[in-house]
């Protein structure tokens, strides 16, 4: 039964339409459709693309990141991936003042960095944005959440994967699921994203086609909260002077796993 | 809310057009982006139909609205979320307010939203005890400030750094900076405070997915991340035209509205919301509510020759090319919507009570055409308006145009029915025309209509005989002087 | 080849020595010129004003006199595209009309457009030692799609120094009506244009619309700047005698 408000409001809009009361055009624009013989082709494309490929791929990714002060590293595997966490952790200082402080996601890829063990030598505190919150109550959960924020707004350097790379325009995509979350890659001040090569695709059309076709993706979805990212936080709001780091991060690295596939 | 009756729309565009510091400011944004923008289209991997395959995609939305918002509603509220249809800013306002009692909201945090200036929210905000700041660092200034935006991408970029440095030291407490890197890093550090302190976010949306059940937003500061991740309550005010029906039809209009927008290959962050955080995310909402609004929306939408408007991305490209916007900047038009799409959505949205002078204070150029990512016809839909507010129209409940102008418009129309009669009145006007003075041959000053002419150009005088004239006294020429 | 003349109000009442031109050229290059002599107005000004009734009759006059033409030629863009275009608009209601006015919009022809295109001309053996520059007119270039006719036309000219000048597309602030009753923001926009003129060192500045053109030129001579805005017509019609 629909609200009141809700009945008038589209009973306003079919009758703009000029649709008679109740009456549906035969329009099937919206059912999701399983992918034509075109798409299918395509996916198989992307995915079977050859090393030299996905190598050209990255050489793009680089060259766009450029003018979006976003730094690309390339390393042979995910110890080399770890060590260039820990070289940035070293190399940068708190922006608001404080000692230092490391957040990432509970993810395979950052997990297996060992980022706890290897920060530790530092002497830098780290923790994963894992809420452990099922099966809490909501009093729990709420402490644990204000807990967590305080954690991700305290550090300085957050640390994640990405579900994609978009080598035409810069950009990671971020979706977002327990453990991995979406404040990490936004409050401090340094951002930094280790993928994987074969996680990079051409362009946005790419994008799209694997968000909607990827098998994986298929039965999760976009999720509640999708995010793309190209570059850093920017603004040209006084005198069209550009200026980076607005509200989100002020640094951005990727860091790029060649010579060792997901797994 | 409008106020562009004739003396004060030509006043304020006079003032304009007096201020240095403001004719800089347009210019640059119209050198930067407009030639920019045109560029990116010209390497659309697609071709330049890309523009009119976008065009055709919104409009499908736009001509299966129903099906669309009812489908968004269903995803949005299977995955948890409420949403509101609001017949108009009344009861969206309304509605934020009861949302903010509901989760005993003191604090709010806004992204940059057209939709939310139309709606006045903030000021039913602040008359409810709440404190709404804004945070897109334009809209930021421009607030502290008590003005309004002057263009829809860069809000307060008719400001110049002396004036925000002053703004700055006044509000903020800092001191005295005009450099622009430091101004923004106090913006930065006030508004963080704000986002982590803030109990509700409040957000446009560039366009829903209906296909999904997205709503997603577009910005390059991350602001609008912030806003809507921080804190426990999300509310986005979507117009309720606002929405694609595919995730691909998507991927081209991202892309599309990014080149119009601020010349970019895709907006800097771009986030798709479904829904609130589920209860095993460890950040987010905890309540996601999306308000539709109609506001005068559907009343275009029954118009089969204004509605390719509601097509319009909010993007602001025709800002950045139209030659009166460059001159008059946004705050000559009094109104929320400005430039090109602004001379039609404003009398639009005021139910064509207002706003002649919008629609009449256009070149039709039609770069604003050329410009727009979905290649909405501005020119024609000026020219509907203009007749609608001419001839008069039934069913806005416009009166046809009388008094002067329809006097004057008769008599040209009975002139140039006959070549005899055409011929009399040039014979007569080459005639008077010998009173006025002249230089070097041309008229320095011509009295009525014509002095808007002469105050700063000189007239070519009127020939002493027609050409066609000469052609028949000289050849033969084909039909009488019927 | 016999082509039908429609001269434009503006030209006919104001600038006659344009129309001439045309006649000039047209017939240098072989054609015979009719012209039509009970025309006045194609009904611009009253369509642009929101005036469709008086358009339209405006506009049925005008079918009545060009109809019986093969190919009809016009030394202006604004005044093309309104009877290639906006008449298949003013009509859309009345399928005869419609049908007639289809018939007229197919065969009129903006003066540039029609040497280049239609007769496939681009040196029409002209002469003009000058430094010169283009103004693209708005409906000429954005509505007809008509910017390298008129250049290729231009470049043509024996002894010519053709510079493009900055933002050559940008409205010059004309806009008919517009530049009488919004003046200060037609001034405000003409004033860029001139000085893109001026830039470009040029003797002359060249369109292929006289409403541009007069707007132009009249403040350019207010400016007391001896530049002068030329029809594109009467740039082809020079020749060494």
């Amino acid at each position: 039964m629909k609200a009141d408000h809700e009945s008038a409001f589209l009973g306003r809009v079919r009758k703009a339409l000029g649709r008679p009361g109740g009456v549906r055009p035969a329009w099937t624009g919206l059912r999701g459709r399983d992918a034509d013989a075109a798409t299918l082709a395509e996916l198989a494309r992307i995915r079977g693309r050859s090393r030299e490929e996905r190598l050209g791929l990255l050489a793009r990714l680089e060259s766009e990141a450029v003018p979006l002060k976003l730094t690309v590293r390339r390393v042979t595997d995910a110890r080399q991936a770890a060590q260039a966490v820990v070289d940035l952790v070293a190399a940068g200082e708190p922006e608001w003042g404080g000692a230092k402080r490391v957040v990432g996601w509970r993810h395979p890829l950052i997990t297996a960095l060992d980022l706890g063990a290897r920060l530790a030598q530092l002497a830098v505190p780290y923790s994963e944005s894992d809420p452990a919150l099922e099966g809490q109550s909501s009093e729990d959960r709420r402490e644990r959440r204000a807990a967590l924020r305080r954690e991700v707004a305290d550090a300085f350097v957050g640390v994640t994967a990405a579900d994609y790379a978009v080598a035409a325009t810069g950009t990671l995509a971020l979706k977002t699921r327990p453990g991995q979350a979406r404040s990490v890659s936004l409050l401090p001040t340094t951002h930094v994203a280790v993928i994987y090569l074969e996680q990079i695709v051409a362009d946005l059309r790419e994008l799209y086609l694997l968000l909607e076709h990827d098998p994986g993706g298929k039965t999760e979805g976009l999720t509640n909260c999708l995010t793309f990212i190209s570059g850093l936080s920017k603004t040209g709001d006084i005198e069209f002077i550009m200026i980076h780091g607005v509200h989100g991060p002020r640094e951005m690295h990727l860091v790029v796993i060649t010579d060792e596939a997901a797994p | 809310m409008m106020s562009a009756k004739a003396p004060d729309y030509r006043a304020r565009a006079r003032a304009a057009i007096q201020d240095g510091t403001l004719q800089k400011a347009l210019g640059g944004v119209q050198q930067r982006l407009g030639p920019a923008t045109a560029a990116l289209y010209a390497q659309l991997p697609e071709g330049p139909g890309l523009r009119q395959t976008a065009h055709d995609l919104r409009m499908q939305a736009v001509m299966n609205l129903d099906l669309l918002l009812e489908a968004l509603a269903d995803k949005v509220r299977a995955a948890g979320g409420h949403v509101y249809f609001a017949a108009d800013a009344q009861a969206a306002t309304d509605y934020c307010l009861q949302v903010a009692r509901d989760h005993k909201v003191r604090r709010v945090v806004k992204g940059k939203s057209m939709v939310t200036e139309e709606i006045a929210l903030n000021r039913a905000l602040e008359a409810a005890g709440i404190e709404a700041v804004e945070t897109d660092l334009g809209e930021y200034i421009i607030q502290l400030a008590g003005e309004r935006p002057s263009h829809i991408i860069a809000p307060a970029i008719h400001k110049t750094r002396q004036q925000v440095g002053r703004l700055f030291a006044e509000k903020l407490g800092i001191p005295y900076t005009e450099d622009p890197p430091r101004l923004t890093q106090a913006a930065r550090k006030a508004l963080r405070a704000k986002f982590l302190a803030a109990d509700m976010g409040i957000s446009g949306c560039n366009l829903a997915i209906a296909e999904t059940g997205h709503i997603t937003t577009v910005s390059n500061e991350g602001n609008i991340r912030m806003a809507t991740t921080l804190p426990r309550v999300h509310v986005a005010i979507m117009g309720m035209e606002r929405i694609v029906a595919r995730l691909q039809d998507h991927q081209i209009l991202l892309r599309l509205l990014s080149h119009g927008a601020a010349a970019q290959k895709v907006g800097g962050y771009v986030s798709f919301i479904a829904a609130a955080a589920t209860p095993d995310q460890a950040d987010g909402p905890e309540a996601f509510h999306l308000v539709v609004l109609d506001n005068g929306r559907s009343r275009i939408l029954a118009d089969e020759d204004l509605r390719e408007i509601l097509c319009c991305l909010r993007c602001g490209a025709c800002l950045n090319v139209c030659p009166v916007y460059g001159k008059i900047g946004g705050h000559a038009y009094g109104t929320v919507y400005t430039g090109p799409v602004g001379a039609v959505l404003s009398p639009l949205l005021a139910g064509l009570k207002e706003g002649r002078d919008l629609c009449l204070g256009e070149t039709l150029c039609g770069a604003c055409q050329q410009a727009c990512p979905v290649n909405i016809n501005l020119p024609r839909l000026l020219l509907a308006l203009r007749q609608k507010m001419t001839e008069g129209d039934r069913s806005w409940g416009v009166p046809a145009a009388g008094g002067r102008e329809r006097a004057a418009m008769r008599a040209w129309s009975w002139v140039v029915a006959s070549r005899g009669r055409y011929e009399t009145l040039c014979r007569l006007l080459a005639a008077l025309q010998r009173c006025l003075p002249r230089k070097a041959g041309w008229i320095r000053w011509a009295p009525l209509d014509f002095r808007g002419w002469t105050f700063s150009r000189d007239l070519k005088p009127l020939a002493r005989e027609r050409f066609v004239e000469r052609w028949r006294r000289t050849k033969k020429t084909t039909g009488g002087r019927s | 080849m016999k082509v039908t003349l429609f001269v434009q109000c503006l030209v006919d009442t104001l600038a006659p020595e344009v129309a001439e031109a045309v006649v000039l050229v047209l017939e240098r290059l072989g054609l015979t010129v009719t012209c039509p002599g009970g025309q006045t107005c194609c009904g611009q000004p009253a369509w642009n004003a929101g005036f469709r009734h008086e358009a339209r009759k405006a506009a049925e006059r005008f079918i009545a006199l060009f109809e019986d033409a093969e190919l009809i030629v016009c030394p202006s863009g604004s005044c093309t595209h309104m009877v290639r275009n906006h008449y298949l608009e003013l009509f859309r209601d009345d399928a005869p009309w419609l049908a007639r006015a289809r018939e007229v919009s197919r065969r009129v022809f903006e003066f540039s457009e029609f040497v280049v295109d239609v007769l496939g001309v681009e040196d029409v053996g002209a002469r003009f030692k000058a430094r010169v520059t283009y103004h693209d007119s708005c409906h000429l270039n954005r509505y007809l799609g008509i910017k390298e006719q008129p250049r290729r036309l231009i470049r043509h000219i024996r002894g010519i120094d053709f510079v493009e000048m900055r933002d050559s597309e940008r409205c010059c602030g004309f806009g008919g009506q517009f530049a009488l009753k919004y003046p200060e923001i037609s001034t405000a926009i003409l004033k860029d244009k001139v000085a893109n003129v001026l830039a470009s060192e040029a003797q002359h500045v060249v369109g292929c619309d006289m409403g541009c053109l007069l707007n132009i030129q009249g403040m350019l001579r207010r400016m007391g700047s001896r530049v002068s805005a030329l029809h594109i017509a009467q740039l082809l019609a020079q020749e060494e005698a």
